[in-house]
């Protein structure tokens, strides 16, 4: 060793300590340039390998940004030496910052991107560029990264920093939206679907509500009859055609109207009905007439019905007024027929009754007492003919609602004791007759004595011969019941119902042995139930029945 | 003794009664035709039997009538008829009473006595 400096000339010395004072100087600078801030990092190749040296002073603020950064970030030199590279793109590459520093970057390029990242690369160094590419991860498992290529200066020379950026978890968030997209519009295209069978639902629907509609306004405006309805309050909100055409006005003029076209005689009956029929839920029913489009009163048949809900209120009325007028005129005709009828009937009646009577006075007078008797049978066998043909008109008139009540108070005991009388003048049966205190009754005297010799005739009638027939009344104070008891053939059971029913006669073997038209007691009950009383009957068969009317004393 | 007259279109009936109410002791006179006791001016009947339909007049406006005349006013008017409503129509035209055919002799004959006795009184 000693010998080389020995050596060395004089000459080779000075040029030595030369070079030694210039490398002093520059390390000088350098530290200067350090000092100054004005130097970074320090590319030292050891071993023929390139290293980096930062100066961590001046450059900490990036490093801990590069270093905390997700993305990875690399330099690489002019020859693809990985210059630099953070700890985020080692991760990437699932291997140690010791095995990537240094390393040629193409050397992380999978085969399939090699030549194209070089491309990349070749180009980058005159302009940035981006591209996406796979990267080999965690056990082979490939990244879709974006390379971001730019030019840099450094010390050395122009190097390139490619910042890598993980796609994986964009391209998931990409997929995952792709996904959820094709849910999107899958559900889309189902709600799509569903709408379309929707609206061909409500299509189909609308039609059949259409035709539904139209048929009920085809019926309703064909249907032989004057149709409403109404709200559960009363107002009318609907009118068929038939109403317009009948009343001759339109909607605006008549509509709700309906009160104003009745008959002034009918306008009350029918305003309280109504409200009766409203506040109760009852059905509604009259008969009334009404003014049609030329001022003329045609009689109607109006009623209606409420129509209920689930929780049973009522959500409208329906309503029908059926002109009736031609068929009232033909009732007012056979009324007037029956009246007419029955007055020519009674006319030879009363001839025929009024000289037996006096053929009867002149044999009583004369002594002649068995023709005088014959002739009594007679005039038995014409009252019967007469209180048939009374019958006969009453009935007409129950029906048509003209029976008329001449409302009298009177004495009841003393009515019952006049029927008896008169009753027993003519009757084969013993009467036994227990009344109890009087009272005064408001009603139709006649009419009440009729239903009194009906239930006696009856009793008669279906009596054995010289059977008793018991009366007996009974005093309530607010009302007075008489009883008629007979002990003769009795009434089956299932047509006591019916025996106050018209034309109903009691079913048995001797029917045909048993007069009557089966009037009278279709005839009391009306009268009855005309004087706000109840008629009822307790029979047993075989026993005899016992026929009662109850009704309220004043 | 007392007089009744005797209105109805049925020669019948107007035998009938009149051969009741004599053997009762009235003194009858009949007609088939009710205007006719519009023309009697004396001599007026204590009663009046007055039919309601008669062909050709009707007994309602005879009853009317008769009321409205100062000489007929106070003649009580039994109405006759067969027509069920007779017992309304008595009313309204002011009649004393109404018997409603076919009647019965006995009751026919009270009635007679009664209202007579009545107008007596």
């Amino acid at each position: 060793m000693r010998g080389m400096y020995i050596e060395k000339t004089y000459g080779e010395l000075v040029t030595q300590i030369e070079q030694l004072k210039l490398l002093l100087s520059e390390a000088q600078e350098t530290i200067e340039a350090i000092r100054r801030g004005e130097v970074d990092a320090f590319i030292v190749k050891n071993n023929n390998v390139p290293e980096v040296y930062t100066l961590k002073s001046s450059d900490q603020t990036y490093r801990i940004f590069i270093e905390k950064m997700t993305e990875g970030a690399v330099t690489i030199s002019r020859e693809g030496i990985i210059l630099y590279c953070n700890t985020s793109f080692a991760n990437m590459l699932d291997l140690p910052l010791t095995k990537v520093l240094g390393q040629s970057f193409e050397n992380f390029i999978p085969d399939g991107y090699k030549d194209a990242v070089s491309r990349l690369i070749a180009i980058a160094w005159a302009e940035e560029c981006k591209a996406e590419i796979i990267l080999p991860g965690k056990n082979k498992n490939p990244i879709p990264v974006l390379l971001s290529l730019n030019t840099m200066e450094i010390a050395g020379g122009l190097a390139m920093s490619i910042i890598i950026t993980d796609l994986s978890s964009q391209k998931n968030a990409q997929e995952e939206l792709k996904q959820k997209n094709a849910q999107l519009e899958q559900a889309q295209l189902i709600t799509k679907k569903m709408n379309d069978e929707l609206e061909q639902t409500v299509r189909e629907r609308t039609n059949e509500l259409y035709k539904s509609r139209e048929h009920f306004k085809f019926l309703a405006d064909n249907i032989p009859a004057i149709v409403w309805t109404a709200s559960p309050d009363g107002e009318m909100d609907y009118f068929n055609k038939r109403w317009y055409d009948f009343t001759g006005k339109d909607y605006v003029q008549v509509h709700k109207e309906f009160r104003l076209f009745i008959h002034p005689d009918e306008t009350d009956a029918y305003q309280n009905l109504w409200n009766k029929a409203i506040s109760t839920g009852t059905p509604f029913e009259l008969v009334h007439r009404l003014k049609d489009g030329n001022l003329e009163y045609r009689w109607h048949f109006s009623q209606a019905l409420p129509f209920r809900n689930d929780d049973n209120d009522i959500v409208a009325w329906f309503g029908i007024s059926t002109d009736i007028d031609e068929q009232k005129r033909a009732l007012e005709k056979k009324d007037e027929f029956i009246s007419i009828a029955s007055h020519e009937l009674k006319t030879p009646v009363t001839s025929i009754k009024g000289y037996v009577q006096l053929l009867r006075y002149n044999f009583q007078q004369e002594g002649n007492s068995h023709a005088a008797d014959l002739l009594t049978k007679a005039d038995v066998q014409i009252n019967k003919l007469t209180s048939l043909i009374g019958d006969l008109l009453d009935v007409s008139k129950i029906e048509n609602g003209q029976l008329l009540y001449h409302e009298e108070k009177f004495d009841f005991n003393e009515l019952v004791k006049e029927i008896i009388e008169e009753t027993e003048r003519v009757t084969k049966h013993p009467i036994k007759c227990e009344l109890a205190a009087t009272c005064t009754i408001s009603g139709d005297r006649n009419k009440i004595g009729q239903v009194i010799t009906n239930f006696i005739d009856n009793a008669g009638k279906y009596s054995p011969t010289g059977a008793v027939i018991n009366i007996k009344t009974v005093n309530r104070k607010t009302s007075i019941s008489l009883y008629v008891q007979d002990y003769g053939l009795g009434i089956p059971k299932d047509q006591q119902a019916k025996i106050f029913e018209r034309f109903f006669r009691v079913n048995s073997e001797k029917e045909n042995t048993y007069a009557g038209l089966g009037l009278g007691l279709y005839i009391s009950a009306e009268i009855i139930k005309r004087h706000k009383g109840s008629i009822g009957v307790e029979s047993e068969q075989g026993k005899g029945s016992i026929f009662n009317f109850e009704l309220p004393i004043i | 003794m007392k007089k009744i007259f005797i209105a109805d279109d049925d020669p019948d009936i107007l035998e009938i009664l009149s051969l009741m109410l004599r053997m009762a002791g009235y003194q009858t006179q009949t007609s088939s035709n009710a205007n006719d006791i519009l023309k009697l001016a004396d001599n007026l009947p204590d009663l009046i039997l007055l039919d309601i339909w008669m062909s050709g007049t009707d007994g309602r406006d005879i009853c009317r009538q008769l009321k409205e005349n100062e000489l007929t006013r106070n003649i009580p008017v039994v109405f006759l008829s067969a027509n069920s409503r007779i017992n309304e129509i008595s009313k309204e035209y002011n009649a004393r009473d109404f018997i409603a055919k076919p009647f019965e002799m006995d009751f026919l004959l009270k009635k007679v006595r009664t209202i007579l006795s009545e107008a007596t009184v």
